[in-house]
């Protein structure tokens, strides 16, 4: 079993009074906690002080952590001999201290000592007796935007509590496989019904509740269900209109570019965008950019000398006008 | 090893719950549940009905609520306020993921 210092994660002393601790925390929830905080790797960071303070808050669970002392963080160690004896008396513990540790988490061990792994879900029906809903997993899930828009199926690798006949959780490799449907968006939340927890003396399993993330593409950007992709057009293209194949997520298709189109303007392909069955797609928009050629030969020099010494046209014509105004 | 695929359901405006399904996908309770609809944190499809419908997408928000509620020992009322926040921030940050997407490179 792997050491986890709780006190360190909360940036606690050894004896700091629960008050201390209670204000640490919620100071670093504030900064950590998924749902309000934006800092890199939040969830994880919030995921652990969260089981520290689970911990620490309980006097009992917080007397059972000091019993096993001070070691290095990620330090693999086992309880003392007394250590069952002291704080699992009566439990499902092997109190001859002869269980093997190596798969057992820390958090799932001190839960266990006031039977606190029906954490969430289930949780008020009480009694070891009672029968306990399986708990909800929560994963992130990174899919290519060609993902997103086709649909696909994952696999997930999850490390899960499972219960031995003596109630030790002892944590367990978990592969799931999960269809996600076509359509879905950066930042949507699924729920894989079944496919969290066991449930135990006959309750439901739990959820999984999948966070969809959407990788970011080198052409394409998103916003919900619609799409924007930058296309480059030369000045004559824009000016005297075209016909250019655009990429889509779905292959690429013709687009009559107008003539006259300006810098900016975004062209719409409706339905081009992400869509879910039974919904309206979202659109797919082309931004021009007008580029410059950066090298030109002669003879395209003396064409746009030409054309410049023709032209009567006056791109800033508007600041004099704004002037006189 | 052979392992059957399961299907991920999408929480949106389009799929609904009942009241005692929010209940047990939430973990709230239901006198928590019931108050977070009169501050107007989760609002039922039809307010008056006799069994209240929520769409799929309020599971989102009132696990959200949940966690809010046990993580910063907070009560109802101030969950909705928190939840009022955050909705506005998300609003906003998704106009300017909007508008970055639609602004040229």
């Amino acid at each position: 079993m792997k050491y986890k210092d709780y006190y360190k994660i909360l940036g606690v002393a050894r004896d700091a009074s629960a008050d201390d601790i209670k204000k640490a925390y919620r100071k670093l929830a504030r900064k950590y906690h998924p749902d309000v905080s934006k800092e890199a790797n939040a969830e994880e960071r919030f995921k652990e002080m969260a089981e520290a303070y689970e911990t620490l808050k309980d006097p009992e669970k917080r007397a059972a952590f000091d019993h096993l002392g001070s070691h290095a963080a990620g330090q693999e160690f086992r309880p003392p001999p007394d250590w069952g004896q002291q704080y699992a008396s009566g439990s499902p513990f092997d109190q001859t201290g002869q269980s093997a540790f190596d798969d057992i988490d820390l958090a799932d061990l001190l839960a266990g000592l006031t039977g606190g792994r029906s954490r969430g879900r289930g949780a008020r029906q009480g009694g070891r007796e009672a029968p306990i809903p399986g708990p909800d997993y929560e994963a992130m899930v990174r899919i290519t935007l060609e993902q997103a828009f086709h649909g696909t199926e994952i696999e997930l690798d999850l490390s899960v509590p499972e219960y031995d006949d003596r109630g030790l959780a002892h944590r367990v490799p978990h592969r799931v496989k999960v269809r996600v449907p076509k359509g879905v968006t950066d930042g949507q939340k699924l729920r894989v019904p079944g496919k969290g927890g066991k449930g135990m003396k006959g309750a439901p399993a739990g959820d999984l509740y999948l966070d969809i993330q959407v990788q970011t593409h080198a052409l394409f950007r998103t916003s919900g269900q619609d799409l924007y992709v930058d296309l480059p057009l030369a000045p004559w293209e824009a000016v005297l209109g075209t016909s250019v194949e655009l990429p889509t997520p779905a292959g690429a298709v013709a687009l009559k570019v107008p003539a006259g189109t300006r810098a900016g303007q975004q062209l719409r392909l409706a339905g081009r965008g992400l869509s879910r069955p039974g919904e309206k797609p979202g659109n797919l928009f082309a931004i021009v950019v007008i580029v410059v050629p950066t090298v030109v030969d002669e003879a395209e020099r003396a064409l746009f000398r030409q054309l410049s010494e023709t032209s009567k046209f006056d791109p800033r014509a508007h600041f004099t006008q704004g002037a006189a105004a | 090893m052979n392992i059957d695929t399961a299907e991920a359901l999408s929480l949106d405006e389009r799929s609904q719950v009942s009241f005692s399904q929010l209940l047990v996908l939430s973990g709230l309770s239901d006198d928590d549940l019931r108050e977070l609809v009169e501050h107007g944190a989760l609002t039922p499809v039809d307010p008056s009905a006799s069994s209240w419908m929520f769409t799929s997408y309020c599971v989102v928000v009132a696990r959200k609520a949940s966690r809010l509620s046990r993580d910063f020992e907070l009560d109802a009322h101030a969950v909705s306020i928190l939840l009022g926040f955050v909705e506005k921030i998300e609003a906003l940050e998704n106009e300017l993921h909007a508008l970055r997407a639609g602004a040229r490179r």
